[in-house]
């Protein structure tokens, strides 16, 4: 059974077709990315998959059970995790009591338990020296990483990182792609990975889908998208692929 | 995080002292400044945790204050029996009333909710079967403990600083709990607080009913000492007090709260001298405090205690 399928989403605002019928299927711990030029209906397709707006049609099942009409935190709690382009936190609460907030989503941890397991967490991302530090104390791409850290507190079971690494210097870079390795390999979690960064990409993903002008054009192995011509159009423009053919 | 326990102790504690030396009038003044803090710290779980803008707090007090008045000398029960439904009855209406209200945010949820105090404050005067009208209802019986009236201001003070104290240790417990972090969490970011797997509209509800039950506590409190209540003492303007009380107390803590209500109850008194001018007064020093000290007095107290210390980065974090 796949742990995240998608069928015949349809996104409509108004008069724009912000996604046409796409399909997305993810294995239980595999590693997909979603890739595509701006405006092509990417974090378009995470909100609806997470429940911040309403699908027009289409169906989403998690680990088989139909939830394209739960809430998002009953999402959450079902085995979904996200987090967001620019990071979100809660700026007024310690970085230990952030990761708290998503450990308290397993019912009957005593605060004590909450607060260790925050403190685990935290440690296995190399956080652990800002645990009890106010959000305003961390860099940019330390807050990424407590926004990380925060979700898997949820213990998903399929985590969808919208642009993590946007924003981040190269050595931050290499600490997040090693991370989320690591994450993988530890949580087998299924991800499926929003981003620009194509050597991240390629270099992490088992599989690529291609979203363009809210349509699916491409799906298959990083070397095959690489080379699918409708992705090079739309990337590069119409001409690119017949002028490398 | 940072508990404000040690400050309430220290608050609570000076009350207690100056209850065996202050004057009769100092002591009723104290006896306000009590039950303005107890409605003071509830609405700071809706205002200071959930992020829950309420001017409608004076009429959750007002309700507290008329279940008890009505079914005391109506229905002939004993005010500590009366408390109960009045009591949990307001939570519920907060609760009932919460789910469409709290749809609504920042300044339509205020507006809303002022809309709703003077909503109370036209039944309370016009439905004169029930709540006598602008007449109000007199006679409430006062509280008695083990056949110990609470008829003078000293022992309804010691009766309302523990009533306090309990009151403010369990918006303590909750602040530092799963369900105050997730209030907290709403307040500062709904959208990320859902993908947190927090159920936004419920720890909502929960943060504004929570907030009416203390309201109504104060209710029952101010019914048995004043012994009469009327449209008046709920009125919107009441809730306006509510907030700047919580504001000037300010970094939504429980001991900010207590001091900004005893503050706000004291200031007037003080102000006195100025005569009807005393409002501009007020108003002035309203605005100087949100202009120069956001973060209200525990924000002051906390900047004040950070400076001797100006070398010190937090670093190297003590985890508690």
């Amino acid at each position: 059974m796949s742990a995240l399928q998608a069928t015949g989403i349809t996104k409509r605002f108004g008069g724009l077709l912000a996604l046409s019928e796409v399909d997305l299927t993810v294995d239980p711990g595999e590693f997909v990315a979603l890739i595509g030029p701006n405006g092509a209906g990417k974090s378009t397709l995470l909100n609806v998959l997470t429940g911040l707006s309403a699908p027009t049609t289409g169906r989403i099942a998690l680990d088989g059970r139909d939830i394209t009409r739960l809430s998002t935190h009953d999402r959450i709690r079902a085995g979904l995790g996200r987090t967001f382009q620019h990071g979100r936190l809660f700026e007024r609460l310690s970085v230990i009591e952030n990761v708290m907030v998503g450990a308290a989503n397993r019912k009957g941890r005593s605060e004590a338990e909450l607060r260790s397991t925050a403190f685990a967490q935290l440690r296995r991302m190399g956080l652990e020296r800002f645990a009890d530090q106010p959000i305003s104390a961390l860099t940019y791409g330390n807050r990424r990483m407590v926004e990380l850290t925060r979700v898997l507190a949820c213990e998903p079971r399929v985590l969808l990182l919208d642009e993590p690494a946007a924003g981040l210097n190269t050595g931050e870079v290499e600490d997040l792609m090693a991370r989320l390795r690591a994450i993988r390999a530890q949580d087998k979690i299924a991800i499926v990975l929003i981003e620009h960064n194509m050597g991240m990409v390629m270099r992490l993903a088992e599989r690529v889908v291609v979203l363009n002008f809210g349509v699916k054009i491409a799906e298959g192995t990083p070397a095959e998208v690489q080379a699918d011509p409708a992705v090079l159009s739309a990337y590069l423009g119409e001409g690119a692929a017949h002028a490398r053919h | 995080m940072r508990s404000s326990l040690p400050l309430v102790a220290v608050l609570l504690l000076a009350g207690f002292v100056l209850s065996f030396t202050a004057s009769e009038y100092t002591l009723r003044l104290l006896n306000m400044a009590v039950i303005a803090s107890v409605a003071v710290v509830g609405l700071n779980f809706a205002f200071g945790y959930a992020g829950l803008i309420s001017l409608g707090h004076a009429a959750f007090v007002g309700l507290g204050a008329y279940t008890l008045a009505i079914l005391t000398t109506q229905a002939g029960w004993s005010p500590w029996l009366a408390a109960i439904p009045a009591i949990l009855g307001t939570g519920l209406v907060a609760a009932a009333l919460g789910y469409p209200l709290l749809r609504l945010k920042g300044h339509y949820l205020a507006l809303a909710t002022l809309g709703l105090n003077v909503s109370f404050s036209i039944v309370a005067a016009n439905w004169i079967e029930v709540t006598g009208g602008t007449n109000g209802i007199a006679r409430i019986p006062g509280l008695s403990i083990l056949g110990h009236d609470l008829k003078d201001e000293r022992s309804f003070l010691w009766f309302g600083l523990a009533v306090l104290a309990v009151l403010s240790v369990l918006a303590l417990a909750i602040h530092g709990s799963r369900i105050g972090r997730a209030m907290m969490a709403v307040r500062d970011d709904e959208t990320a607080a859902a993908m947190t797997g927090i159920n936004v509209t419920g720890v909502s509800v929960s943060a504004f009913a929570l907030s009416a039950i203390y309201a109504a506590v104060a209710g029952c409190l101010f019914a048995t000492h004043v012994h009469f209540v009327s449209p008046d003492d709920f009125s919107y303007a009441h809730s306006i007090t509510h907030l700047a009380m919580l504001i000037v107390g300010g970094e939504a803590t429980v001991a900010g709260a207590i001091i900004g209500a005893t503050l706000l109850t004291f200031l007037p008194e003080w102000f006195r001298i100025f005569g009807d001018g005393y409002l501009a007064f007020f108003g002035l020093m309203m605005l100087a405090i949100l202009v120069f000290l956001p973060t209200g007095i525990m924000g002051l107290l906390r900047r004040w205690r950070r400076a001797p210390r100006p070398g010190t980065a937090p670093h190297g974090a003590a985890r508690s």
